[in-house]
């Protein structure tokens, strides 16, 4: 297991390393930004000291020779926007994103794996039909349809809600359930088949032969069995619904690392692309590493050598 | 049994996490007011940017040595008075009674200071272009400052409006000096404007806090708070229920409703902001014959965009300038809508019932109010000439960059608008050959644009900007659309007025 996770790391870093080149080249090979970050009345010898002074004049090898080795010391550089350190920037919004994310998640766990499991075990019944049909819409309804129709019924109608900002957790409710509702509905339907390939197996045939008592039944022996594909969806729809947010974000005024990383796009601001790009690879190696960590302890007969 | 269990069990979740804090929403106090723009501001430096959500914030934070009042007529601030001294000295009159919040009072060292951060090259400051005429500047005494420049020019040197004056004293202590920089002053800003720096968390929300001390007297409002909302629809639902006070760029299809809520109304100014397209006549193509650019804008019927398109928030406009500009000409007609003019014109250039003529109306979306739906309306009207018009829309990054490195063409549309109310800026910019943006070239048109930028009597000035922009309407190096009426709403509790150059001073405000 050790020589595993040492492998993985290793192959891990490459990932990370070859996201940077990607982003790196991907942004810097498509202009640069002192078209966006100069005033329009700026004459061309401004605009040319803006590119000496942020070193956009230099050979591309060269500034990226500049930037990994100040990435590798943890020194993204500033903003161009903002002036200050892109790290700080975004690892300041990284918590109302991972709130986000994390609520959103647990929603749609625990509404979805009850429902699922439910919908399983009553199948082809009213249950199981509306729980499709809520699967179909929270799958094809676009976020950000969702996301306004949200505000306008529960924020301006009933006004229930708040429907911008973070605050306590009323803020939280909409963009919860905004982000939450896809990842609920692919979770529902996994749920619901990977439920339904066990109850139709000998084993479980076997253990309610046995007189094994219908709770135990489900938790014990269907459940158990169930969760392998449940966990992989849910590990990899986490770093998913970092991805998602950047609407979810940008609808609820919802001031996370997504929002920023809109806004450094619209802006051409490198180092805050290339952060926030860097750190999302990051995540997503680390959810995958657990994944398989977590597999090994779901399935004793998973041995990573 | 289970089952049903299970079943309650999941209920139960769903409601809990649905219904949850839906107690704990509170509004703000009646003596804040909460302004929503579309994005956050991205420093409190206010020497480096100039980006409008920005600086509209270190407007209440900072002060500046004049402002235009709503008809661009420039007024006194921290300056009592400006002159012309000399032909190449303009010398303003400082207030002695304005002070920084910590006390230190405000002088010419901190102008000085000012304007000579922004100058450093090293600062890499946007507002460059701000203070290029200004070449030096002496302080003879803490209250007179004076601006040299290496020509007599016509308009005051400076953009005294625009620049905000920050307590030297302080950024020295914090060593940001001139060739030295911080970032110390891009979290804490010290003013002495009429509102004071409270807190700021960044995409969420700035609150200020009203200055008790202003030399202009306590504001009306004791706090204001700025909240980003970037989706537009989601800034009107926040209106509507009373999470925000203001909002900005309140798309068109909007008006209706908010015009008529029930906590609501719709605020507008005409905006010092053009919509036109330019042709690119530095490439080859049909664009580069005059007689197909004025065709092209006879076959336009501007009027109807402006009802259809924008819901009649906008005016016509016959040339560059906005009406309320030092150099608009009155006198010079629009361009009416004539079909049959403009197909007598395109024949006569070669191209008759629009034959051979193939063009691409490039335009950006999201940038302008409506910018994509009115190049889709332009091209349908371009049509009827029996050429064939199609659209190309970029996003604004993209665009930006083509249009910098003049690589649109035939046409492409942009939007110009600046608080300076002269023509200048407008002429230069965009006109002059060796110009970064311009895409048109006329030794006549530039001589007169330089002629009249040093030209020191307003009279022979505006004979110069007739004969240029006459030139211009003729030549027709644009299609020429409109000035836009900017649409803003607010609660109705709050007193306050839009102004056209998309500024907002919390200190006019009042709640009611």
């Amino acid at each position: 297991m050790t020589a595993f996770l040492v492998r993985r790391a290793v192959g891990a870093v490459w990932v990370v390393v070859g996201v940077a080149v990607t982003v790196f080249l991907i942004l810097h090979l498509t202009g640069d930004p002192a078209a966006v970050m100069m005033p329009p009345d700026a004459t061309t010898e401004q605009v040319a000291a803006f590119r000496h002074n942020q070193g956009f004049d230099r050979p591309l090898w060269v500034q990226f020779g500049s930037f990994a080795w100040s990435a590798l010391r943890g020194d993204f550089g500033d903003s161009l926007r903002h002036g200050e350190p892109a790290l700080g920037l975004a690892l300041e919004r990284a918590p109302a994103s991972l709130e986000l994310a994390f609520s959103a998640l647990a929603l749609a766990i625990v509404v979805a794996i009850p429902i699922g499991v439910l919908a399983a075990l009553r199948r082809n019944s009213l249950l199981d039909f509306v729980a499709r049909v809520f699967a179909l819409i929270g799958q094809s309804a676009p976020v950000y349809w969702m996301g306004i129709m949200l505000i306008l019924v529960f924020g301006v109608q009933l006004g229930w809600f708040p429907v911008s900002g973070i605050g306590g957790l009323s803020h939280l409710v909409l963009p919860t359930i905004t982000l939450g509702l896809f990842t609920m509905a692919q979770l529902m339907r996994l749920t619901r088949s990977s439920m339904l390939d066990v109850l139709k197996s000998d084993f479980l045939r076997t253990a309610r032969a046995k007189g094994v008592r219908p709770l135990a039944l489900l938790w014990h022996h269907a459940l158990r069995n169930a969760w392998l594909p449940i966990v992989t969806v849910i590990g990899t729809e986490l770093v998913a619904l970092f991805s998602q947010a950047i609407i979810t974000e940008t609808i609820f005024s919802w001031p996370g690392v997504a929002r920023l990383a809109v806004q450094a796009i619209v802006d051409r601001d490198y180092p805050i692309v290339e952060v926030v790009v860097i750190l999302a690879a990051l995540a997503f190696v680390g959810v995958n590493m657990l994944i398989d960590i977590f597999y090994s302890l779901l399935d004793p007969r998973i041995r990573y050598s | 049994m289970p089952n049903r269990r299970l079943a309650v069990f999941a209920a139960a979740a769903f409601l809990t996490s649905a219904v949850g804090g839906a107690t704990t929403f509170l509004r703000a106090a009646d003596t804040t007011v909460t302004i929503s723009q579309g994005v956050d501001p991205v420093t409190m430096d206010p020497l480096k940017r100039t980006i409008t959500p920005t600086t509209n914030v270190h407007y209440q934070i900072f002060d500046t040595l004049v402002r235009h009042d709503r008809d661009g007529k420039m007024v006194p601030w921290v300056a009592t008075s400006w002159r012309r001294a000399a032909p190449t000295v303009w010398e303003f009159k400082l207030r002695h009674d304005v002070k920084f919040w910590n006390g230190d009072p405000l002088t010419s060292a901190d102008v000085k200071f000012s304007v000579e951060k922004i100058k450093d090259p090293a600062e890499g400051s946007e507002q460059g272009p701000r203070v290029a005429t200004v070449d030096r500047i002496e302080t003879p005494d803490p209250y007179t400052i004076r601006y040299i420049t290496t020509k007599p020019t016509a308009m005051i040197a400076g953009y005294p409006w625009e620049v905000f004056i920050v307590d030297s004293k302080y950024w020295k202590e914090h060593g940001d000096d001139i060739g030295h920089s911080s970032n110390y002053e891009a979290e804490h800003p010290m003013g002495s404007g009429p509102f004071i720096f409270k807190s700021w968390r960044k995409d969420e929300q700035l609150v200020l806090d009203a200055n008790p001390n202003s030399w202009h007297g306590r504001p009306a409002v004791d706090h204001v708070i700025f909240k980003p909302i970037p989706e537009a629809a989601a800034r009107v639902a926040a209106l509507r229920t009373g999470e925000t006070d203001l909002i900005t760029n309140v798309p068109a299809q909007y008006q209706l409703q908010l015009a008529g809520g029930r906590n609501t109304e719709l605020k507008s100014a005409r905006s010092v902001r053009v919509l036109f397209f330019a042709f690119n006549t530095l490439k080859a193509g049909p664009q580069q014959n005059k007689l197909v650019r004025q065709a092209l804008n006879y076959a336009l019927d501007v009027p109807a965009i402006i009802a259809t398109v924008l819901g009649g928030r906008g005016y016509q406009v016959a040339t560059p300038l906005p009406s309320n500009f030092v150099g608009y000409d009155p006198q010079i007609p629009f361009y009416k809508h004539d079909l049959a003019k403009a197909k007598a014109l395109l024949a006569q250039a070669g191209y008759p019932d629009g034959k051979g003529l193939d063009m691409v109306i490039n335009a950006p979306i999201g940038r302008y109010n409506k910018d994509k739906e009115v190049a889709e309306a332009v091209a349908g009207q371009l049509s009827q000439t029996g050429g064939h018009f199609t659209t190309k829309i970029q996003e604004w990054t993209t665009y930006v960059n083509l249009v910098s490195q003049k690589g649109l063409a035939p046409a492409y549309e942009l939007g110009w608008g600046n608080d300076s109310y002269d023509a200048d800026n407008t002429l230069t910019s965009l006109f002059t050959s060796d110009a970064r943006l311009s895409t048109y070239a006329n030794p006549q048109l530039d001589k007169m644009v330089v002629d009249a930028r040093y030209e020191t009597d307003p009279k022979q000035r505006q004979a110069i900007y007739d004969k240029a922009l006459a030139i211009i309407h003729e030549e027709a190096p644009w299609l020429f659309l409109f000035e836009y009426e900017d649409l803003y709403a607010s609660s109705k509790r709050l007193v306050w007025e839009a102004r056209g150059d998309e500024l907002i001073y919390c200190d006019e405000m009042k709640l009611q």
